[in-house]
């Protein structure tokens, strides 16, 4: 299985698009340790930063949606999806592997977003533990986005459009609306995993809603999460066309 | 022959449009050609039984497995599809390479070595397949296909944009994987291709099976399109006139120096025109039926004329 993890997580990572969509990962991250070096302080200071990860929240599921939600729609549409799916994989471990390489190639943004934040941090004199927690942010992100992104690339040939919706809508708007939907927001439960390792001041802690900030009821709600996704994208490759 | 790949009663249709009707056939080892003109439903049956596409109605099974339920049957299965389509970022080595890993077969190297040989590519297996005309593609398709040397071959429209020698080469190496004893159904719409490949076919029309079996047994069974036999001679009108007495003529066409006849009984008439020639003692130079090919068949298949 590991190398049609590797073909896929391969194929999606284009040197453009690697960089582009690591560039749109990390501009938030990045003016974090900007904002700190200029002497931002106390309430302006977890203003911006609430500010800065709700940025991170679009601009990061943006780029995951892009990267991991091509893994399979990409074969699918250039008609390459028969060579890896005429292999003597069960439909559970080509789902699983989607999955992971998409997965993979999410992190792989969110990491060099991490590090250019990190970089910039050091650059700036604001010292790595401004910004040395944020991959605890970007990898749980890049788990759960894949886990709904990839499925929903197989399913829906407009799947960037469906993307785009959930979380320009759904996970903002809808989730403040709605409480219980708050639960369901990937971001959400990423920061809720982020919060054990950092302290939150209350605006930025305000981004998590109704979540309740920990890194074990964030990592139960990311395996419910991708045990879903698998779930899902294992029966739409037993039940539907592949082409 | 035991049926390698059995198709019972299998229609395929998307929202209100219907790509294959009710159709049950059985694939054995040795070359098939699957013909039918462009949207006969001819790729959606190869998708089918290669488990990329779900029948609506009816099953598919490979070697008495399901492909949609059971992927270990495609170590024995590969598909060539009609799409241009290949990872163009990889070099012609690298995606038999992956093609051979994702099959788990052993010895990779040897075995993409050969197959890139089979096909004659050794001299590009380092190029980018991007830089590919659409005939290298196809080569390096088939090379891919042929990397985990599979029992059954399903080849969707293989010869495509492949210039006359290379596809000359094809059909050779086809018809050796058929004799070999592989399962090779071969679609194509080039009737002489697959007239070159093999006399057995299966001819689909409107997405329902028009026909199957030997061509000259196909045409045998059109009855009721009698045979045109031609033939060359300087006394059209005393032959002509001859050969009508024969039972099973139905018509004859008089040029100036040949005769088209129109036979219903093609056997009748084999066992009775050498005593009228003899007999007339004639100077006949050529007898030849005119209808009798696979393109003849597949358009009274098609057309019905």
């Amino acid at each position: 299985m590991i190398h049609l993890v590797s073909h896929l997580y391969r194929r999606t990572m284009r040197k453009g698009r690697l960089i582009g969509l690591t560039a749109l990962s990390a501009v938030p991250a990045v003016l974090f340790p900007l904002l700190v070096a200029g002497g931002l302080e106390g309430a302006g200071l977890d203003e911006a930063y609430a500010g800065v990860v709700t940025g991170a929240g679009y601009t990061f599921a943006i780029a995951a949606l892009v990267i991991s939600g091509g893994i399979l729609r990409e074969e699918r549409d250039s008609g390459t999806l028969p060579y890896i799916y005429m292999r003597p994989y069960s439909r559970f471990s080509l789902a699983l592997a989607s999955v992971a390489a998409g997965a993979g190639a999410a992190a792989t943004l969110g990491i060099a977003a991490w590090a250019l934040s990190v970089l910039t941090g050091l650059f700036v004199g604001a010292g790595p533990s401004v910004t040395g927690t944020g991959i605890a942010l970007f990898v749980p992100a890049a788990i759960g986005y894949a886990a709904v992104f990839v499925p929903l690339g197989y399913l829906y040939s407009r799947s960037l459009l469906i993307g785009l919706g959930y979380v320009l809508v759904g996970e903002t708007i809808l989730a403040f609306v709605i409480p219980g939907l708050a639960q369901l927001s990937i971001w959400r439960i990423a920061m809720s995993i982020y919060a054990s390792f950092v302290e939150f001041g209350p605006e930025a802690g305000a981004g998590l809603g109704p979540i309740a900030p920990g890194a074990g009821g964030g990592i139960a709600k990311l395996t419910a999460v991708l045990v879903a996704g698998v779930a899902l994208l294992t029966w739409a490759l037993r039940k539907r066309d592949a082409l | 022959m035991s049926a390698t790949i059995e198709v019972n009663g299998l229609s395929k249709w998307f929202g209100n449009k219907v790509a294959v009707s009710e159709l049950s056939v059985n694939f054995s080892p040795g070359i098939t050609g699957l013909l039918g003109p462009n949207g006969a439903g001819k790729t959606t049956m190869m998708r089918v039984v290669a488990g990329l596409q779900v029948p609506s109605q009816g099953s598919v099974s490979i070697l008495g497995k399901d492909p949609r339920t059971d992927p270990e049957i495609y170590r024995k299965v590969a598909l060539v599809p009609e799409d241009e389509a290949v990872y163009g970022h990889l070099t012609a080595s690298q995606f038999v390479t992956l093609a051979a890993r994702l099959s788990g077969i052993d010895n990779i190297e040897g075995r993409v070595v050969e197959a890139i040989h089979l096909v004659e590519m050794s001299d590009s297996s380092d190029r980018k397949l991007d830089g590919f005309s659409k005939g290298m593609r196809q080569r390096i398709k088939v090379a891919a296909a042929l990397v985990s040397d599979p029992e059954i071959l399903l080849l969707d429209e293989p010869l495509n944009g492949a210039d006359p020698v290379q596809r000359a080469r094809l059909i050779a190496l086809f018809r050796r994987l058929g004799e070999e004893g592989k399962t090779v159904l071969v679609s194509s719409h080039i009737l002489a291709e697959v007239e070159r490949m093999t006399d057995q076919v299966v001819a689909m029309v409107d997405g329902r099976l028009a026909a199957m079996g030997h061509i000259s047994e196909i045409r045998a069974a059109m009855s009721d399109k009698p045979r045109r036999v031609y033939i060359e001679t300087d006394q059209t009108r005393r032959l002509g006139s001859a050969l009508i007495q024969l039972d099973g003529v139905v018509g004859i066409e008089l040029d100036e120096d040949r005769l088209t006849l129109q036979v219903t009984d093609a056997q009748g008439f084999a066992r009775g025109i050498p005593k009228i020639l003899a007999d007339g003692n004639y100077d006949v130079t050529r007898i030849e039926p005119t209808d009798e090919s696979l393109e003849s068949v597949f358009r009274y298949l098609v057309e019905g004329e």
